[in-house]
């Protein structure tokens, strides 16, 4: 039995302990409270990041309207097949079935279905149908992710413009790249909370963070324009078995490209297919260099010598120094010598006397080169930069290649002459169409482009694309005298196949030699606008390496006639009274 | 007068003594709320590892059933009844600890701790066998060295009675937090059954100063990386830098308690248990309570052990002999230290070994004794009259 006085000494010992426990959980207490209430945020947000899985869900990309509203480049419903290695059961049957439906080789899939790791994409852009058809066999640990697909209803139409997409739904070139930011839109996640081993929960649910889908773009080409002129120049291209023929048809006034057209055109949905008769054993570079041959936009990526066509910026030029006028009297022997040199005119027996407006109609180089060297090197090269020859257009394309052009202590006379006439230095096909626009629009330089504006989802105008326009380039007199000089060359002169019935149409053409000169090879081209008095429409056809007849006016200028035929009536342009 | 009265109190004897039904209720509570808590941790991992998303539940309530009827047993052989076997006791846990090595010996989460009943198909822990012993043996002990305890060298014997089987269970078993377990209810009974204060505040004192020359030592030398244990230390001290290594249970345990907040997440609704926390019905089952049941499931918990304690507090304090004093201080001391301890590693307080939560972690064994040592203390309370309380 206890004693009273042990008693005491025990309990007095046993409630120290006692009292020793109650304050060690108290203060255990105190560390949960900072534990729960201080540190909950930091701990269960590091909780979170462990426990949740991301999916992400790919915006649909923007579409691409021509300026009717018709879709040129839309989206479809393809599938992504990936496998969940944790989840599988069966992974022979996997790999069979897999091997099967997406016609792949047994060792990809089975390399894939065996790696560990949380999700192994197998396949991307698999055909709805085979997606709903994988799904059916409802196989444990297999995937299929609806996302879109970039497609092109009109297959070839317009394909160095528009370009195509990648694998990720990126634009690889271009009007796809230029709007990359308003088509892409904005990925969405699917977060799902899942197990250490990366199984997912399924009564925790799933967070979705939607998506944001890419605007619509709606740009100034008319398709029934660009189809047309594709057809002709397709047939041109045949006709005269060129290398390529390129159409561009654009409003002079604001720029607006109506048709781009580069033949041979490249299947858009089909972008990576070689050309039939390639060696199977080119290498992945060579194939790449032979790709990117493909793609190029020849209006914009490459330069060529203009020819007579920019006897154009000449005449401007001479006119607005007032170093000619319409009546100025020229004389052309066949020929003339330009310091040691002697430079031919087209017409060997020579066009004799002249006036300025006969000389344009005759496209003389005689002529030309006099009022070159007339206005003189300073002159000249100063028109030369304030047209704005010498910066890019600026157009809503990737890689316009910039004008080659001789540096200005480099050029004597003879350089200034052949200039004149178009030769000796390279510029754009998009740069000459702008340069001549802005001198027969009134003396104001446009931005030639496509973007006109983004739209989204419902239709609302989200921006209106504004393009710079620098005025002043030549007056509104010399204006209005190339219209009149230029419409004498269509109407009597050297573009009289490209009159067409009814309308007044203005234009310049031009038989350019390609480098190295005597290899017998020519660039026909032929630029022209209607109406005369008042352009609404401006259109360049360049024909590469023509067999046969080689003369811009007998197979460039044809090709606008036809062209101006059909388009002036559909974009209600009225025949003339007279 | 006096016969009369006998005879009055002879007829309500039953009455008159004492049941403490509160320290039961307080057990059954906490084994109930064990059972669920362990359903919730671990039947998520038992689906998949056994698909039988009870399989933790069934055999935890299997070894609670044997248990309460061992409690039943315990509690109405008069206590004294076991004062015989105290050096048996001791003998018995000496041979068990050993048995480990034996082929008796069952590998379980890389250490050697347990031994297989041949028949039962039980798994027993001998560790656990040489806590239940040791309270008996020391309680016997104090009883019989009587005033001597109060001597500097009773002091000394007391305490190194004890020593040879928590060296064992150290050395053999490598089971570092069942030896300090069982040193400290030594240290507690000797404490109790001493009237001083002054040696134990020393040892107090010295103790944390051990512990913390060897953590400033381990942290200063961690360059050199040292051991198992130091590679412990380090990452208590920085569980998020230690996060794939040692660090890994810890940190788990504590993005469970941290995402649990106030409320909790309600009950079924951890994450955490989903394989993040390794073993969530064992050692860590309280970052689950926590996750699951929030700060009020927490503070709940911590109160149904505090009334566990003031309740043995209260039957030791009115024991009719020393004896049985002892052997619920002992229970007491074993019920708390194993408590204390394990919250004290779920939330980092300390470093993390291997302790489970008296009577809310799986683990059989550690049940069914914990069971008996109730029994024991119910049997003590039962000796107690009534007008003595």
């Amino acid at each position: 039995m206890l004693s009273d006085n042990n008693k005491i000494f025990h309990r007095k010992k046993i409630l120290v302990i006692f009292l020793g426990c109650v304050a060690l959980l108290l203060f255990l207490f105190g560390r949960l409270v900072y534990l729960m209430i201080w540190r909950a945020e930091h701990y269960s947000q590091l909780a979170t990041e462990l426990h949740e899985r991301e999916r992400s869900i790919k915006a649909a990309r923007g579409r691409i309207l021509d300026c009717n509203g018709t879709v040129l480049a839309d989206n479809k419903t393809v599938c992504t097949i990936s496998v969940i290695h944790n989840q599988i059961e069966d992974p022979e049957e996997i790999i069979r079935i897999l091997c099967e439906e997406l016609e792949l080789s047994e060792e990809y899939v089975r390399q894939r279905v065996e790696k560990y790791s949380s999700m192994e994409r197998i396949k991307s852009n698999v055909d709805k149908s085979i997606g709903d058809r994988i799904r059916e066999y409802d196989l444990a640990g297999v995937k299929v992710d609806e996302d879109y697909k970039r497609y092109y209803p009109y297959n070839e139409l317009a394909s160095k413009v528009l370009g195509f997409t990648g694998g990720d739904n990126q634009g690889i070139i271009g009007l796809e790249v230029i709007y990359e930011e308003y088509l892409q839109g904005e990925p969405g996640k699917i977060l799902t909370m899942t197990d250490a081993k990366g199984i997912e929960v399924e009564a925790a649910g799933e967070r979705r963070i939607e998506p944001v889908n890419g605007r619509d773009l709606c740009i100034s080409m008319d398709l029934n324009i660009q189809t047309y002129a594709t057809q002709l120049a397709a047939q041109a291209c045949a006709t005269k078995q060129a290398d390529s023929v390129s159409i561009i048809v654009m409003n002079p006034k604001n720029g607006e490209i109506q048709a781009m057209v580069n033949v041979p055109e490249f299947n858009l949905n089909d972008p990576y297919a070689l050309p039939e008769g390639t060696p199977e054993t080119l290498s992945a570079e060579e194939k790449q260099d032979l790709l990117n041959g493909i793609w190029r936009n020849g209006c914009i990526n490459d330069t060529y010598e203009p020819g007579s066509t920019f006897k154009i910026i000449t005449a401007a030029a001479g006119l607005e120094a007032g170093a000619v006028t319409k009546e100025s009297t020229f004389n052309c022997p066949g020929f003339i010598v330009v310091d040691d040199r002697k430079i031919r005119c087209h017409k060997t027996a020579g066009h004799g006397t002249q006036d300025f407006t006969h000389a344009m109609m005759n496209s003389c180089n005689p002529a030309l080169i006099t009022l070159g060297l007339r206005l003189g090197l300073d002159s000249y090269y100063d028109y030369f930069e304030r047209f704005g020859l010498k910066t890019r257009t600026g157009i809503d394309l990737p890689g316009e290649a910039g004008t080659i052009m001789h540096q200005k202590e480099n050029m004597g006379n003879v350089e200034l002459a052949t200039v004149s006439f178009g030769q000796s230095f390279q510029i754009t096909p998009i740069q000459l169409l702008t340069t001549a626009s802005s001198i027969i629009n009134g003396g104001n330089r446009i931005t030639p482009h496509f973007g006109v504006k983004a739209l989204d989802g419902e239709g609302n105008v989200v921006e209106t694309f504004d393009y710079p326009i620098k005025t002043g380039i030549v007056s509104e007199k010399t204006s209005e005298t190339m219209r009149e000089i230029l419409e004498m060359v269509v109407s009597e002169g050297s573009g009289k196949n490209g009159a067409v019935e009814g309308f007044r149409i203005g234009g310049k053409t031009a038989t350019s030699q390609t480098l190295p000169r005597g290899s017998g090879r020519y660039i026909a081209s032929f630029v022209a606008f209607a109406p005369a008095d008042d352009p609404q429409v401006i259109a360049i056809a360049i024909i590469n390496n023509p067999q046969g007849t080689y003369y811009g006016g007998q197979v460039a200028a044809p090709i606008l006639r036809q062209l101006f035929e059909n388009i002036l009536p559909y974009m209600g342009i009225m025949e003339n009274d007279q | 007068m006096a016969t009369e009265r006998t005879a009055r109190r002879k007829r309500k004897e039953q009455s008159e003594y004492f049941f403490d039904y509160s320290l039961l209720f307080i057990v059954l509570f906490l084994l109930g709320f064990g059972l669920v808590m362990i359903y919730s941790a671990s039947s998520y991992e038992a689906f998949q590892d056994f698909e039988d998303a009870a399989y933790y539940l069934k055999k935890q309530l299997v070894a609670i059933i044997i248990g309460l009827a061992l409690m039943i047993v315990v509690a109405n052989i008069p206590y004294h009844f076991w004062e015989r076997f105290a050096m048996l006791g001791y003998v018995v846990s000496m041979a068990l600890v050993p048995l480990v090595k034996t082929p008796l010996g069952v590998e379980s989460h890389g250490a050697k701790r347990w031994i297989r009943i041949p028949g039962i198909g039980l798994n027993l822990q001998p560790a656990e066998v040489a806590k239940l012993c040791m309270v008996l043996f020391l309680a016997v002990m104090v009883c019989k060295m009587g005033k001597s305890v109060r001597t500097m060298k009773g002091f000394f014997i007391m305490l190194a009675m004890p020593l040879p089987v928590v060296a064992e269970v150290y050395l053999i078993t490598k089971n570092l937090s069942s030896a300090i377990i069982i040193m400290g209810i030594s240290v507690l009974m000797v404490f109790v059954a001493s009237p001083d204060y002054k040696k134990f505040v020393i040892m107090g004192l010295s103790a944390v100063a051990v512990v913390a020359v060897l953590v400033f030592a381990i942290v200063s030398t961690s360059a050199e990386g040292g051991g198992f244990r130091s590679e412990r230390i380090l990452a208590w001290l920085d569980p998020e830098g230690h996060s794939q290594g040692k660090g890994f249970q810890t940190l788990q345990a504590l993005y469970a308690i941290g995402s649990g907040g106030i409320w909790g997440k309600g009950l079924g609704q951890s994450m955490q248990k989903l394989s993040f926390v390794p073993e969530a019905q064992n050692d860590m089952i309280f970052s689950i309570i926590c996750e699951e049941l929030g700060l009020f499931g927490a503070i709940a918990v911590i109160l149904m052990f505090t009334m566990l304690l003031w309740r043995m507090m209260v039957i030791a304090n009115n024991a009719t002999d020393l004896f049985g004093a002892m052997l619920v201080v002992g229970v007491m001391g074993h019920i708390a230290i194993q408590a204390v301890l394990n919250i004290a590693v779920v939330t980092n307080t300390i470093p993390n070994t291997g302790i489970s939560l008296p009577f809310i972690s799986y683990g059989g064994s550690s049940v069914m004794f914990l069971l008996i040592e109730i029994g024991l203390v119910l049997s003590v309370a039962k000796r107690i009259q009534l007008k003595e309380l």
